[in-house]
């Protein structure tokens, strides 16, 4: 079977099995026509294949008359950044971000630097499936610009805007896994602003990542052997491009990737009576965390595009998922792993503490998450089924089925990327979080396989 | 009707107008069908100068290296030095991106198999069934390979040349040479070929980032230009090259332009003085070589018009020159394709070894004079012309049907054939005199038109 999905703001796919030059050429000329002859800033990962996409999403773009701003192997934040600061009419992102090697993807960047929010993200695709696009004759056909030399740039206009000062001040050794990602094009600059010293791992960009680039807890092994070693006042993770990070504190323990959102949210929202926004399947430390500081949360279907938007319309200060991105609104609309690592620093700093310190202040939940294989045609039958078995209880329906008790929740919705159910329960009680994840797991794959 | 005539897929490559026909979606996948067929290459790539090669190239490198194709990107290249490097490196293939003569608006890929020739008719059918069937050769991230860059194509392609030409003879003589680039592929090269045959040169239009001049195709009517600072500067001989750099047409100081035809004439003429062997060229091309060729005492095959149809038979037949009266002379000792910067050396050696004037040496050959003129004609209609023109005009004839049909009388001929790149018929008349040369193309013509229409 083929691997592809199209998103709200992004294609997503096995490069190969799904994922072709062809494809990612006729989304370019939608987003082209989308963009109505705009500049496009264009980014890629360091993936072997996206060079490829990325002459494939350039041919596509000149084509319909778009110049386009090449900033070649760079951070999605950065590009999303870039866009705004060239005035440019959007972006494409070039990446598998967190996905496993094998994988790739467009991200589509709009014009204010946010990826695609759903209304945008469906004109996109009507273009794309009406299939007339825009094209320019040889003589108004878009050029290609060099858009190098942006980093600078992009760490004063972001993390330039932070208490730098304070950060400096405390002359941390931070330690990075760049899973030879395009977050190496920044890193040094980033922790020099920042005052930092740096011990890089995984920091080739011309290499196979040394592991799953998703920034969980999995995946953070090397990271804690790491600290667990040398001494350094924190740990990050980030994923290919840099729009996710996950923490190891300086005693070498890899906290879970919930934990980011949270632990940035506790230091953002400090101020008080903010609105800080997320998505239905993240954990709800973020919630404690927002009572405590007479925040507000408000949560919206999974997806940056989704997020991001809503965060925007709430005039929310922090945006976030539990999968490690995090936007600190007033400065940008763009999930910044070098922004959010930047806040960890910041946190760290302003309070004296240590990251265990702040980890140890986020309430303790136990999350478990599984997946159950069902063909894309069953989703729905299978939610529909599943939904009767809650006839009582508090049923949010904006993505697939959540179920709310005080302190407990269950969320059981289709997978974005692979034909699977994802199942995710959450609670105060380590117990009824067991028996619960058990039963859901029991009954969505009963439901799936048609036995009632 | 506009639509389907600015899309021509063929043997020949793929040919289209940009933002109308030739799109990314196009080109990527052409690349695709010619990756699945090239395997793990590696393929060479290079383009002539039109500015839609910066929309063209990367469609063709995403295609490609979607198939897990090595890339090696040649940048701006003639045509005949990505086949020489291809020959060269020992290379699966190439892609050259260039509409050759054609207009600035169009665009084309041509496909370059191994030894660095045209894919000939089975194997360019190979790789259209290959792009109608749409399954192309898909490899895994990891097995993508990274584009490798490379511009030493025309230092490489030069020093070939420079092995099979005498410089010494021609430095000597100190020529005066003129070239029209057309801000084509050859303004990275000629200057260079010029200046290792110690000629003092003066080479006009070698801006690639500006658009042609004049259309490309050197033809008299596009060369006016030249022809007027050429007889200004009172230089020895001038030369026009088309966009890619496998056309070369002569100019002459005191004649204007002579005729495309005399570039493959004079360049049988001095390699026969070294080499007795056959002469290969097309059926539309001039019978002067038949009449140089027999002075050498050697024989002339005609082939189909295309450059692979007389290079495979140059190569059959171990023949020692030859090419098409387009301007496309073949020297197979230096690479068997047309070579523009082959032909510029090899006629200033022919100028330097005679000792005489470029007109001197023209004027000692047999006079023709040779009549082209095209038409449209819808497909369904060709045979049936065809065969009207031989039924009208074949009286005494020898006829040839193997390319449209060629009738061929005592110093006179008729050829007359449907285009491999445009969706036109072609119609070349050749004959002593001016007025008898002009007469049998135009009663051809009205046959032509009468049938088609």
């Amino acid at each position: 079977m083929k691997q592809f999905k199209i998103g709200t703001s992004w294609i997503r796919g096995v490069v190969g099995n799904g994922l072709t030059a062809e494809l990612v050429t006729d989304f370019a000329c939608a987003y082209g026509t989308y963009v109505g002859g705009r500049e496009v800033v264009l980014a890629r990962d360091t993936r072997a294949s996206s060079p490829m996409l990325g002459a494939a999403a350039l041919a596509g773009l000149l084509s319909t008359g778009c110049d386009v701003a090449d900033a070649g192997v760079c951070p999605t934040p950065a590009a999303q950044y870039l866009v705004r600061s060239r005035r440019a009419g959007g972006g494409i992102a070039v990446t598998g971000s967190h996905n496993a090697a094998g994988w790739n993807a467009l991200k589509f960047i709009d014009e204010e630097g946010a990826l695609l929010n759903s209304v945008r993200g469906e004109a996109l695709l009507d273009l794309y499936h009406l299939g007339e696009h825009t094209k320019a004759s040889w003589d108004r056909l878009g050029k290609r610009k060099e858009a190098a030399g942006y980093v600078d740039a992009y760490l004063a206009d972001t993390v330039g805007r932070l208490s730098v000062a304070a950060i400096r001040a405390a002359k941390f050794r931070v330690a990075v896994d760049l899973v030879n990602g395009t977050a190496a094009v920044a890193i040094r600059e980033f922790l020099g602003f920042l005052g930092c010293e740096p011990i890089l791992i995984n920091a080739e960009m011309d290499r196979d990542f040394a592991h799953d680039p998703a920034p969980n807890a999995r995946n953070m092994r090397q990271l804690e052997a790491l600290l667990g070693h040398i001494r350094a006042d924190a740990g990050f993770a980030v994923n290919t491009d840099v729009d996710r990070v996950g923490i190891v504190t300086e005693k070498g323990v890899a906290l879970s990737e919930e934990s980011t959102f949270p632990l940035v949210a506790d230091h953002v929202l400090a101020g008080g009576g903010a609105v800080a926004v997320t998505n239905l399947s993240t954990s709800m430390m973020v919630d404690r965390v927002a009572e405590r500081h007479g925040a507000r949360i408000v949560r919206t279907k999974i997806g940056e595009g989704n997020v991001i938007f809503r965060a925007i319309n709430e005039d929310a200060v922090l945006a976030g998922e539990g999968s490690g991105g995090v936007a600190l609104m007033p400065v940008s609309r763009a999930f910044d792993g070098f922004l959010t690592m930047a806040l960890v620093l910041e946190a760290m700093a302003a309070g004296g503490r240590p990251i265990s310190d702040l980890a140890g202040r986020l309430p303790a939940f136990l999350m478990k998450k599984g997946e159950i294989p069902c063909s894309p045609d069953r989703v729905y039958h299978v939610l529909e089924e599943f939904r009767g078995f809650y006839r009582c209880e508090e049923v949010d329906l904006t993505d697939g089925i959540r179920v709310t008790w005080p302190g407990h929740w269950i969320h059981v919705r289709a997978s974005n990327t692979e034909p699977i159910l994802r199942v995710i329960v959450e609670g105060e009680d380590p117990e009824r979080v067991e028996r619960d994840f058990a039963d859901t797991l029991f009954r969505v794959n009963t439901v799936v396989h048609g036995k009632s | 009707m506009s639509r389907i005539a600015s899309l021509k897929i063929s043997v020949s490559g793929v040919r289209g107008i940009v933002g109308q026909s030739l799109t990314p979606q196009l080109v990527t996948a052409f690349a695709a069908a010619f990756g699945s067929y090239a395997g793990r290459g590696p393929v060479l790539v290079g383009s002539d100068t039109r500015p839609s090669r910066h929309m063209v190239m990367p469609a063709v490198a995403a295609g490609l290296m979607s198939t897990g194709a090595e890339v090696v990107d040649l940048g701006i290249c003639p045509v005949p030095s990505i086949q020489y490097m291809v020959a060269k490196t020992r290379a699966f293939g190439g892609i050259a991106v260039t509409a050759s003569h054609n207009p600035i608006e169009w665009n084309a890929l041509k496909f370059i198999g191994p030894k660095g020739l045209f894919l000939n008719q089975y194997r360019a059918e190979e790789v259209l069934d290959i792009y109608h069937q749409g399954e192309f050769r898909r490899v895994r991230d990891g097995e993508v390979r990274s584009v490798r860059r490379e511009r030493g194509a025309f230092a490489a392609h030069l020093e070939g040349i420079l092995k099979h030409i005498d410089r010494e003879a021609i430095a000597r003589r100190g020529f005066r040479v003129m070239v029209d680039c057309v801000n084509g592929a050859g303004a990275v090269a000629t200057p260079e070929l010029l200046a290792a045959l110690g000629c003092r040169a003066t080479v006009m239009h070698t801006s690639v980032d500006e658009p042609f001049p004049h259309c490309p195709e050197p033809i008299a009517e596009n060369l006016q230009e030249l022809v007027r600072t050429a007889r200004e500067a009172e230089v020895d001989i001038a030369f026009a090259q088309d966009a890619d750099a496998d056309r070369l047409a002569i100019v002459s100081a005191k004649r204007g332009a002579i005729g495309e035809e005399y570039t493959v004439a004079l360049a049988v003429k001095q390699v026969l003085k070294r080499v007795k062997a056959p002469v290969v060229v097309n059926l539309s091309t001039t019978q002067l070589v038949e009449d140089i060729a027999a002075a050498a005492g050697v024989e002339v095959q005609r082939t189909k018009v295309g450059e692979i149809n007389v290079t495979e038979r140059l190569l059959a037949v171990n023949g020692a020159v030859g090419g098409e009266g387009t301007g496309g002379a073949i020297i197979p000792a230096i690479h068997p394709c047309r070579d523009s910067f082959a032909a510029m050396a090899t006629v200033l050696q022919l100028l330097a070894e005679e000792e005489r004037s470029l007109e001197e040496i023209i004027d000692g050959l047999p006079r023709y004079a040779i009549v082209k003129r095209k038409a449209a004609c819808p497909p369904e209609r060709v045979f049936r012309v065809l065969r009207r023109i031989e039924e009208t005009l074949g009286d005494g004839a020898a006829v040839d049907r193997s390319d449209g049909v060629r009738l061929t009388w005592e110093r006179k001929w008729l050829h007359v054939r449907s285009s491999n790149t445009e969706p036109i018929m072609r119609v070349v008349a050749e004959a002593p005199g001016e007025d008898e040369a002009r007469r049998l193309a135009d009663k051809a013509l009205v046959e032509l038109k009468r049938c088609a229409e």
